[in-house]
């Protein structure tokens, strides 16, 4: 968006503008071989810190196919609203776009709006969706045959940190804390079942409400439970820090770990003293990571000299991932279409990312099982790896 | 470790937040009985000093003796705007339009702070001392403990300063009555305004306390909600029930939560909220001159 | 230039249009509704429909705060469950859409007498409070209770028609609008009855209502009913045009979303209660489109966009209050009021 030229702008805006008038959009003219990525991206709103590291991965790794001819010669065109994280809005903004342009492509911003639009991606047929939204329920190619999802959903984050737990320590006790929200209460019923199957005991389980600020009674009940390994689920920060903080004060020797959107190094130093030690589970490498050869991660370095959050890899693997499961659609001299697209997507076998992902990936249903334990070195102010690459077999 | 020591730990965490709802529900009824307005907007203007504190100690680099100061100023300016700005041309008209217009505020004062500071949680920098206390055996939060010893200090001071102040004594006046008030020389547009400013700046001081305790966010207003029930539950216009509500409140939200689960605080303080409503409008300790039929 | 209007009997005094040109305008405005569909795209005719639904709850709230003076934080909570009850009977019991969203209703309507019990102790704020009390409660229900699917909320198929799915906006807009408009309609209605005047007696002065033979319980608990039965319908048509209902889909802000809907159009007017959803409805559109037309030249516009919106919408609860309590409906009677005068008064 940001390199339109004023030209663009201005007719765009008088044909929108007579659009507003006539209460018609006209179908945007575009070149008929423009394959189109469409984006509900919550730049706004709660989950804005997160959608603007999207919004810019997506662009950027667009820019990277684009400049090298496009996917098999197709240019990909990325066209994204903001929708405030508000399921209406994301569904106006799909609708909007959608309107306007041939979508093939779509990024959608959370779970309830992967939920309601999901009949009308079946309806259309057209599309094969990704987004921000790791919910485990997702994560059934029976129910959601047009969805994916750019790395493990968040039963299977949960599953990765068992596997860790139950290696470093057999029988270890554990506690869940999650928000009382559709994301914090996605992986906790599963998780609890596995946990039980690799012999670790689950002695607590925290709710807390969503925007919660005070936490200590909740720490008290961390305390009283004495757990091993505490797995927060279902924030971005607040309250975790806190949590930590009373916990450590009060002697609690548990070890603290999150999932993927607790796990930005940015964040994560923003926890102050709380953060040495923390640790969670993350599917990609980090922007700073240099120890795997991972010659994407250099692209993105010589693009972004600075840091890049792990919202902007998400993005950026989404729309590889999209684009790849494109060219082999178009490849197989096959249609644009979303089952031949999915189709396409479940082709991807022991694929490597350019380094993004640290082991090559296959997707034989809707996510990609694979991620790495990472802790936070207080020194480096930095999210270190403290396991090999885990990858839970289907 | 027995049973009766956690019971204590959870009551003391209890008083703790409660204290907190206690100031702001302090703040909630002085603009109450002096202007008879229910201001929704106090959980803003909570969030508006705790930014303000973010802004002056994280951004400008002052110690926290001095940003503290800056917050309590900023909110008092804050409402002192409002106050002339809003609340007075709503003069007279009917208080659910002036409610309204504290709503309305609130949304604007909730965008303002996400557009200079943007939406992402934020924590503010430690400024509380973190050696943990122990009352006995019990363990408290260290920000816990100096959040409730400074509420205490703050509500102590205005139940004092109400009774033997003469502004104390000119607001209760007001409060009272109006005309009568204005007629014996009170400056009743005066009072007015330094409920208003004063109410803004103990609540922007309140959020500095719960802001080093959670974080600050743009969504922190909904503190205000739990302040909401605090006060009604008290009586709007009674500063007693305000600290007694709160803590009360405070510690029926521990209990809740630790029995019950996080999800159920709401639900247990509304309930209580309904009940009150039904049997007692007008609070525990508010005047009986609530409208009802 | 109209120089009065003249009446000749009652039916005419009582009539919902009173003059030939407001006929021809009404005519025109349904013909521009069944006509828009075909013209317009999908988003616009999502819009529209999003448009209607909102005008259908903001009536009804309308109907207990404009006209009955009980103010209500609860609109949205209310809408939460007539479409919980439309998508359960729609995936449990199959029923035809017509019947589900009237089951929706009248399930609300009881609701919303239970709720409105309160009104009897209290009233003004304390109700207000209540009703917030309530959506809490309500919220809670819907978030726990297995048949709601707990926090995940439901999913349910679209709409049936003669075997034929309801599920895009050109079919929905079908089903959409002419419930809205019969809605709106029959709320117009409502105020030429005894039932809607005593409403009106009762927010005028509860008092002198009572003196003149007004059963305060029946009305006020009558208001509550009649309005959350709106909701109900609303929150069911809303079921259907999303199809998925969480109870994160009708958080408070909703609630205030109605009231200030009202507010900027204008309490007691059924004109205003259509003209504030459709306003409040479309000021974010608008947002969004003066951000697109900025980005080029501002390149974060779009992530000023919300705290923006929420200012705007802070903004206009403030300022029509202050500025033009009556609201848009006010500014529409002037602005009608100016032609008629014209050219004697300029």
């Amino acid at each position: 968006m940001r390199d339109w030229t004023r030209r663009h702008v201005l007719s765009a805006g008088a044909a929108m503008g007579a659009g507003l008038a006539l209460g018609i959009r006209p179908l945007a003219a575009q070149g008929a071989d423009e394959i189109v990525l469409g984006g509900s991206i919550p730049l706004t709103g709660v989950f804005a810190f997160a959608g603007i590291g999207i919004h810019a991965g997506i662009q950027d790794y667009l820019k990277i196919v684009n400049d090298a001819g496009g996917v098999e010669g197709r240019k990909v065109k990325y066209v994204a609203e903001d929708t405030g994280y508000k399921v209406d809005a994301s569904v106006a903004a799909f609708n909007k776009i959608t309107s306007q342009e041939k979508v093939s492509l779509y990024y959608g911003d959370s779970t309830g709006f992967s939920k309601t639009i999901n009949p009308e991606l079946e309806r259309r047929g057209s599309i094969l969706m990704a987004g921000a939204s790791f919910a485990s329920e997702l994560n059934d190619p029976k129910k959601y045959p047009l969805q994916f999802m750019a790395g493990p959903d968040y039963s299977e984050m949960f599953g990765i940190l068992l596997r860790y737990i139950a290696n470093e320590k057999a029988g270890a006790k554990l506690a869940f804390v999650y928000s009382d929200t559709e994301f914090g209460r996605d992986p906790i019923g599963p998780s609890e079942a596995l946990a039980k199957t690799l012999g670790l005991e689950v002695v607590e389980k925290i709710v807390t409400p969503p925007g919660s600020v005070d936490v200590s009674t909740e720490v008290l009940k961390l305390r009283r439970a004495r757990p091993d390994f505490t797995i927060f689920h279902g924030y971005v920060l607040a309250p975790i820090p806190e949590f930590i903080t009373q916990a450590k004060q009060m002697g609690l020797a548990s070890r603290f770990m999150g999932t993927f959107w607790s796990m930005d190094n940015s964040t994560v130093e923003r926890m102050g003293e709380a953060a040495d030690g923390f640790m969670g589970v993350m599917p990609y490498r980090y922007y700073y990571d240099t120890e795997g050869e991972s010659p994407m991660l250099e692209k993105i370095r010589q693009m972004r000299p600075e840091y890049q959050s792990t919202a902007y890899l998400q993005g950026f693997v989404t729309a590889l991932l999209m684009c790849e499961a494109a060219k082999r659609t178009l490849a197989a001299g096959k249609e644009l279409t979303g089952a031949n697209l999915k189709a396409g997507l479940n082709s991807i076998k022991d694929f490597d990312t350019g380094g993004l992902f640290g082991v090559p990936i296959s997707i034989p249903g809707n996510s990609v099982p694979v991620g790495r334990i990472y802790a936070f070195d207080g020194k480096a102010k930095q999210m270190k790896p403290a396991s090999d690459w885990i990858r839970l077999e289907a | 470790m027995t049973d009766w020591l956690f019971l204590t730990e959870v009551f003391l965490a209890g008083l703790g937040s409660g204290a907190l709802y206690a100031v702001t529900g302090v703040a909630f009824v002085l603009i109450y009985k002096a202007t008879r307005v229910v201001n929704l907007a106090i959980g803003e203007i909570l969030m508006l000093g705790g930014y303000a504190f973010f802004g002056a100690a994280a951004g400008w680099h002052l110690p926290a003796w001095v940003a503290l100061p800056v917050a309590i100023l900023a909110g008092a300016l804050v409402g002192a705007v409002v106050e002339r700005g809003l609340i007075r041309p709503m003069l007279g008209e009917s208080p659910i339009s002036v409610f309204m217009v504290t709503i309305g505020l609130g949304s604007i004062l909730a965008g303002f702070v996400q557009i200079v500071w943007g939406a992402d949680p934020l924590r503010l920098p430690e400024f509380l001392p973190s050696a943990p206390i122990f009352i006995g055996e019990a363990y408290v939060a260290p920000k816990v403990a100096y959040g409730f010893l400074a509420a205490m200090v703050v509500v102590t001071a205005f139940v004092l300063g109400l009774r033997f102040s003469r502004g104390g004594v000119a607001l209760k006046a007001t409060a009272a009555d109006q005309a009568a008030a204005y007629s014996v020389g009170i400056d009743v547009p005066r009072v007015f305004s330094l409920s208003w400013i004063v109410a803004c700046g103990v609540a922007a001081g309140a959020g500095v306390l719960v802001g080093a305790i959670g974080g600050i966010s743009p969504t922190m207003g909904v503190f205000g909600l739990s302040v909401l029930v605090v006060v009604i539950v008290g009586g709007l216009d009674s500063m007693a029930g305000a600290l007694v509500g709160g803590l009360f409140i405070g510690v029926v939200e521990a209990f809740a939560g630790t029995f019950l689960g996080g999800e159920y605080r709401f639900l247990v303080t509304f309930s209580i909220l309904i009940l009150i409503l039904m049997v007692r409008p007008y609070g525990l300790f508010g005047t009986h001159e609530i409208e009802r039929l | 230039m109209r120089i009065g209007t003249l009446k000749t009997d009652y039916a005419a005094d009582e009539a919902l249009f009173d003059t030939r040109l407001q006929k021809l305008l009404i005519l025109l405005a349904c013909a521009a509704a069944v006509l828009f569909p075909f013209v317009a795209s999908p988003y616009w005719l999502f819009l529209a429909c999003l448009c209607a639904i909102n005008v259908a709850s903001a009536t009804g709230l309308n109907i207990l705060t404009g006209y009955t003076g009980l103010v209500s934080l609860g609109q949205a909570a209310f809408m939460s469950v007539g479409a919980y009850t439309v998508a359960v009977l729609e995936i449990h019991a199959g029923t035809p859409f017509l019947l589900n969203l009237l089951v929706g209703g009248l399930l609300t309507a009881l609701v919303g007498i239970g709720v409105g019990i309160p009104s009897l102790r209290v009233k003004g704020l304390y109700l207000a409070i209540a009703t917030i009390a309530a959506s809490v409660v309500l919220h809670f229900v819907f978030a726990h209770w297995p048949l709601t699917g707990g926090m995940q909320g439901l999913s349910m198929p679209p709409a049936r028609l003669f075997g034929l799915a309801l599920d895009q906006p050109f079919q929905l807009y079908w089903l959409i609008l002419p419930v809205t408009a019969l809605m709106v309609l029959g709320a117009a209605n409502l105020f030429r009855t005894r039932v809607g005047r005593a409403f009106i007696a009762i927010r005028d002065r509860d008092i002198s209502a009572e003196v003149l033979g007004i059963p305060l319980l029946r009305y006020k608990l009558m208001s509550f009913a009649v309005s959350s039965f709106y909701a109900g319908l609303a929150g069911g048509l809303w079921a259907y045009f999303f199809r998925v209902v969480t109870p994160e889909s009708f958080p408070l802000v909703n609630s205030i979303f109605y009231l200030a809907a009202i507010i900027v159009g204008g309490m007691g007017t059924i004109l205003g209660g259509i003209l504030g959803a459709v306003f409040m409805t479309m000021v974010p559109e608008l947002l969004k489109f003066v951000a697109g037309l900025v980005t080029p030249f501002y390149p974060d516009a779009l992530a000023l966009l919300a705290p923006v919106r929420t200012i705007v919408f802070g903004a206009l609860i403030v300022g029509f209050l202050i500025f033009e309590p009556h609201g848009l409906a006010e500014i529409w009677r002037r602005i009608r009021r100016f032609f008629h005068l014209w050219p004697f008064r300029t």
